[in-house]
């Protein structure tokens, strides 16, 4: 596969980064979610067939499996289980959102950024997009109010990372996949438990309620 | 010969110690136009002393059973380590400064520990209190040895009673400051006036009396005479280290001779100003005591100042 | 032979030992006695061969300094240095560590079905385990984690007996301090890193000349200040006398007798070692300090009748003396005298080894007394001589050991220190003359205060009759523990008798430093019989001095008691009571034992004593029903140095507080504010 094809899928990445922020409903942010893993599992199968390396193949089983499949499974049974079909509001307004993201995306392609995104030259276009990616996904964090939300956010500024990395070249190290794996698998157990706690325990997940947060 | 020099190095403390109380008793007793016991009274004292039966309370453990003959060895040892009458004896081993100090204060521990031993009140306070002036006197014992050792540029006491006086006339104030600072240190440590009246037996007065009071007969006997050696001992160093005139240079019979005789005579002299300040001053009170002590502390240290 | 026992392998051989006691302890933690055994056996087994490594290594000078590869970052190397400082210092907390695991093994049982026996042992083991890489690791950050590893886990061992609430507090306080000591130290390392480029010491020392002035006076306040509150000088002794009697007994003899010490090593390596060619002031400082802790320890410690309290302070007054001897080092060293300086530096270690040994002594034995009498406070002990007839003879040893009376090793040690400052008189000018002379001063009268306290702590616990009823059912320690304090007791005798051995081995170190190495001649010549300065200035033999008193003993005793008046009669009966009952209250309590020092010294100490009367009739007021009176001393450091400092820094974080929303939004809006302003300003 050529350079294009990768592009447009790091454009479809980035898209769906964008969706997450505008979705109101919480099943087809998921999906979303599982369209981004999906992208990144496709990038590595591009690595492999450029490297043949047997480590990535494995690799992109077990992100296959985790990221594409169980996790967006995880998610649709959580909001079957709990009845999160809404996503809760945010806190800045539609046209404020949009023209935030756009600041952030023009930040990353600041010509300050340079040092860190001609990392490979070729790739500067691709890495500024997978950079913006990341700072999306840490503003989605902090405009959203539901947890849920706010999870999608930490997985998939993950998975902007990855990006970042592979277009750095930097992907050749499966131990740092695996690792994130691990980490992913960790990571979906606890927030399950620890959702259902806060449901549980505050009877929302919307956080702007749980005020017992401050010091 | 050599032989019998240290024999008699050996034995001259506890043999002569008691005669010096004995005089200081007399002297006083003539100031007080009283006629006196005799000068050897305290040998007779501590003959009786050492034939009489004993009690021991039943508080006390092994440590007041062995404290006297520990005090009284320790007395014994230092009696033989300091120059006396010689100062051809060279004593590297056993014959620093810092030794002798610390080694009696091992008899000062053994003393309070003594007196603590039995739970009598007397005994507590005796020893809390002896342990208080011990505790400051240290300082200016220390420095005011500290004071001739640097003079001479050795810290051995034979080494420093082997010099010449005052050095040639170079450090005679240094000298005597701390030699007037090594006096208020001998009063303290041998529980003379201002600090303690060897006479009383009052509780308010007593600090050295108060530890042996409870000790009967041998360990008595002992503890009385280990308390007349450590006079004679610091009676020895005053008068040996900051006037070493008259010590027998080399070995010879006259030379020895002349030696303990011009000893004996100093030891008088110092005996006579001690009755003397007895006579003419009470007992501080106790809580006076420490500046007596500071102001030792403040001699010895400008001593120490002026030297060079 | 010695080539493989000094050998890296040995090394991590005896950090494997403490390793895989702590595991295999905290595997067993359900059952209390394979527990207590298993981490004793290998805190014994890793002591015996700590002592086997370091004794090894002093010998035949046979360094090591090697490297452990796989460090995953690349300013954290796993190097360490062994030489023949960290082997002395390896050496005491073998020592020290054996015979305390000796006597854990019995003391331990005492908090079974309590407390968790398996954490101790966990805690217990890598707290050596700490300790041992804090002694030879050669790179800061390394350095670190060792540092960190004995922090915590002497915390945990800290507030083991959780349930009285003043050990967890204590523990607390300990915590905090440390932690500050640790910001500090890191703040030193930091400097270094930015001037040098590296945290290697060896680095370090290499490249020293690259600091600039101002920088290394920066550097040598923050380490002192860091090491120093793990020393425990004064004014950040405050976490010292609250934490030691919180941990069980042989944890607070490991802690003072070694930990305290290695705030005390690292300023040996950094400032005789690392950071030379070192200013004058460095070493004024630090005698300064010396004289204040040593004289405050002692003062302190004669106003405590906590048992363990007490002996806390006179930890801060050793490490006075040390800091003592270690400041009239550096004082001679940058004056370009490395003849005394080695001198006063001997006397610094020799005074290390000494302090560890006595003072795990005496808290072992007030160890086995709290043991039996279930309390700490000294006013309920008394005649527990005859009931626990060894312990009180170790005791004995010990109390004369610290008061620094021949024959024993305390003697020999402060003689050491007190000929380098005598040194320091005879030879220095006249402005730092009367600093020598100040020191000598404190150094004297810090002795006799000792021996009064120790007279006061001696005499109150074992001696007269009993002070409460508890101390008629006190019965003897087990066998493990007084093994552990008679071997103790024995060693302290020994080094004193021996003191020449010792002090030869101790030049070996003292040469290992490069500024001593230029040394003409030795200023310290050991003959085989005892010590001597050069020039003959002072010479001491403690075999010479114990041989004659004992031989003045048996003379003394074959003559009253065997031969004049063989007839005696020895009868027991009652102290003298005046004709009232004997009853407890005629003895002297610790406290009025040294009430006339504490008024003599009410300058420094503050007393205070506080009357509260209770009347039948508050009306009249004529017939008092209770009357309470309290005497306490005076916290200066509280109230004049941590109090504003605490204050200050609470309003300061009431300020910031407000940062804190409760909203997880507003934090990850900080954190990407955080990762823009950083990406700006370092790209």
């Amino acid at each position: 596969m050529n350079q294009i094809f990768l592009q447009f899928l790091l454009g479809i990445m980035f898209l769906t980064i964008v969706f997450l922020h505008l979705s109101k409903k919480n099943f087809s942010a998921s999906i979303a979610y599982g369209i981004q893993s999906l992208v990144i599992v496709l990038f590595f199968l591009n690595s492999f067939f450029e490297t043949n390396n047997l480590a990535i193949l494995l690799v992109v089983f077990l992100m296959l499996i985790v990221k594409v499949i169980l996790a967006p499974l995880f998610f649709i049974r959580l909001i079957k289980k709990n009845a999160l079909a809404f996503s809760v509001s945010t806190y800045l307004n539609t046209p404020l959102t949009i023209i935030s993201i756009a600041i952030l995306t023009f930040i990353a392609h600041y010509q300050k950024f340079s040092p860190l995104t001609s990392i490979v030259p070729a790739n500067q276009d691709s890495l500024s997009l997978a950079l913006s990616a990341m700072f999306l996904s840490l503003f989605l964090i902090i405009n959203r109010k539901g947890a849920l939300s706010q999870i999608l956010g930490v997985l998939s500024l993950e998975n902007s990372i990855v990006a970042f990395v592979i277009f750095a070249g930097l992907e050749q190290n499966p131990a740092l996949q695996i690792g994130i794996m691990f980490n992913i698998g960790i990571w979906i157990l606890i927030a399950t438990i620890f959702m259902s706690m806060i449901l549980k325990h505050f009877g929302t997940l919307n956080v702007s309620s749980m005020n017992n947060l401050k010091g | 010969m050599t032989i019998i020099i240290l024999e008699i190095q050996i034995i001259l403390t506890p043999l002569v110690s008691p005669l010096c109380a004995g005089v200081i008793n007399k002297i006083k007793a003539r100031l007080q136009n009283r006629k006196g016991a005799s000068i050897f009274q305290p040998y007779r004292d501590l003959w009786k002393l050492l034939h009489k039966d004993e009690i021991i309370s039943r508080d006390a453990s092994w440590i007041f059973r062995i404290a006297p003959f520990i005090v009284f060895s320790i007395t014994l040892l230092i009696g033989a380590s300091i120059p006396l009458f010689t100062s051809f004896l060279t004593n590297t081993l056993t014959g620093d400064m810092l030794l002798i100090v610390y080694a009696l204060a091992i008899g000062t521990f053994f003393l309070a520990l003594g007196g603590l031993d039995i739970g009598s009140a007397f005994g507590g306070f005796g020893s809390s209190r002896e342990m208080t002036l011990s505790a400051l006197a240290e300082g200016g014992f220390i420095f005011s040895l500290l004071t001739i050792a640097l003079i001479n540029g050795t810290t051995n006491i034979f080494a420093i009673a082997n010099a010449d006086i005052f050095l040639h006339g170079k450090y005679l104030f240094p000298t005597l400051l701390a030699f007037g600072g090594f006096l208020v240190v001998l009063l303290a440590e041998t529980a003379r006036f201002p600090y303690d009246n060897p006479a009383t037996h009052l509780e308010l007065t007593m600090i050295h009396e108060a530890m042996i009071l409870e000790y009967s007969g041998k360990k008595l006997a002992l503890m009385e005479w280990a308390s007349f050696n450590k006079l004679f001992i610091f009676l020895a160093l005053w008068v040996n280290l900051f006037f070493p005139i008259g010590l027998a240079y080399t070995p010879g019979v006259i030379t020895i001779s002349m030696g303990i005789i011009i000893f004996m005579i100093k030891i008088f002299l110092g005996v006579l100003l001690i009755a003397l300040l007895e006579s003419s001053m009470a007992k501080f009170r106790f809580f006076r005591l420490p500046d007596l002590l500071l102001i030792s502390f403040i001699l010895n240290a400008i001593a120490i100042g002026l030297i060079r | 032979m010695l080539e493989i026992i000094t050998s890296p392998i040995s090394f991590f051989i005896l950090l494997s030992l403490f390793f895989v006691g702590a595991i295999g302890s905290l595997l067993l933690r359900k059952d209390d006695d394979s527990a207590n055994i298993w981490s004793n056996f290998f805190a014994i087994a890793g002591s015996l061969w700590g002592l086997l490594f370091s004794v090894a290594t002093i010998i035949s000078e046979h360094t090591a300094a090697f490297l452990v590869n796989g460090s995953p970052f690349p300013l954290l190397s796993f190097s360490f240095n062994i030489d023949l400082l960290s082997a002395f210092f390896i050496f005491i907390i073998s020592l020290i560590a054996l015979f305390c695991s000796i006597y854990a093994v019995g003391y331990v049982r005492h908090y079974y079905q309590k407390y968790n026996i398996g954490a101790l042992g966990f805690f217990y083991n890598f707290f050596i385990l700490g300790i041992l890489l804090v002694l030879t690791a050669s790179n800061g950050i390394f350095f670190l984690i060792g540092w960190e590893i004995m922090s915590v886990a002497s915390f945990f061992m800290v507030i083991y007996d959780r349930d009285d609430q003043e050990n967890v507090k204590a523990g607390f306080l300990y915590l905090v301090m440390t932690y500050i000591g640790t910001a500090f130290i890191v703040v030193a390392f930091l400097l270094l890193y930015k001037f040098i480029g590296s945290f290697d010491f060896v680095t370090i020392k290499s490249g020293v000349a690259l600091l600039p002035i101002g920088a290394k006076n920066i550097i040598f306040l923050a380490a002192l200040i860091g090491f120093g509150v793990k020393a425990g000088i004064i004014p950040l002794h405050i976490w010292l006398p609250a934490a030691h009697p919180a941990a069980p007994s042989h944890i607070s003899a490991l802690m003072s007798g070694v930990m305290i010490k290695t705030g005390i090593f690292m300023m040996m390596r950094l400032f005789l070692d690392i950071l030379q060619p070192i200013p004058i002031w460095w070493g004024i400082v630090v005698l300064i300090i010396g004289i204040i802790s040593s004289l405050l320890g002692v003062l302190y410690a004669l106003t405590e009748h906590d048992i363990k309290r007490l002996l806390a302070y006179h930890s801060i007054e050793n490490i006075g003396i040390i800091l003592l001897g270690l400041g009239s080092a550096l004082i001679f060293s940058s004056l370009s005298m490395p003849a005394l300086a080695f001198l006063s530096l001997v006397a610094a270690l020799f005074h290390t080894l000494n302090h560890a040994i006595f003072k795990s002594l005496l808290f072992l034995g007030a160890g086995s007394v709290i043991n039996q009498m279930h309390t700490r406070n000294m006013e309920e002990y008394g005649g527990l001589i005859k009931y626990m007839p060894q312990t009180a003879f170790f005791f004995l040893i010990g109390s004369m050991a610290i008061s620094a009376l021949p024959p024993f090793n305390g003697f020999f040690s402060e003689w050491l220190t007190f000929q380098s400052l005598f040194q320091g008189i005879a030879i220095l000018d006249s402005s730092m003359r009367w600093l020598f002379i100040l020191a000598v001063g404190a150094l004297a009268f810090t002795g006799g205060l000792a021996l009064a306290c120790f007279v006061k702590a001696f005499g109150s616990i074992f001696l007269a009759r009993p002070r409460s009823t508890e101390v008629t059912h006190a019965k003897e320690s087990p066998r493990s523990m007084l093994i552990g304090m008679g071997a103790l007791a024995m060693l302290s005798f020994l080094f004193g008798i021996f003191s020449s051995q010792t002090v030869s081995l101790l030049e070996k170190i003292g040469r290992s430093f490069d500024v001593l190495q230029k040394i003409p001649e030795t200023i310290l010549v050991s003959n085989s019989q005892g010590l001597m300065i050069e020039n003959s200035f002072s010479s001491v033999s403690g075999l010479t001095f114990l041989l004659s008193l004992v031989g003045a003993l048996i003379v003394v005793a074959i003559i009253i008691d065997l031969i004049i008046n063989r007839s005696q009669k020895i009868k027991i009966g009652a102290t003298w009571d005046c004709g009232t009952d004997l009853n407890p209250r005629m003895e002297i309590t610790s406290t009025g034992f040294a009430r006339s020092i504490v008024v003599i010294f009410k300058g420094i100490l503050k007393p205070s004593i506080q009357h509260t009367i209770d009347y039948s009739d508050s009306e009249s007021r004529y017939l008092p029903r209770t009357r309470t009176v309290s005497l306490g001393v005076g916290d200066v450091y509280k109230s004049y140095f941590y109090q504003p400092i605490l204050t200050m820094i609470t309003s300061l974080s009431m300020r910031v507080k407000n940062i804190q929303s409760g909203n997880t939004n507003i934090y990850v809006l900080y954190i990407l504010i955080a990762l823009l302003v950083s990406l700006f300003s370092i790209l």
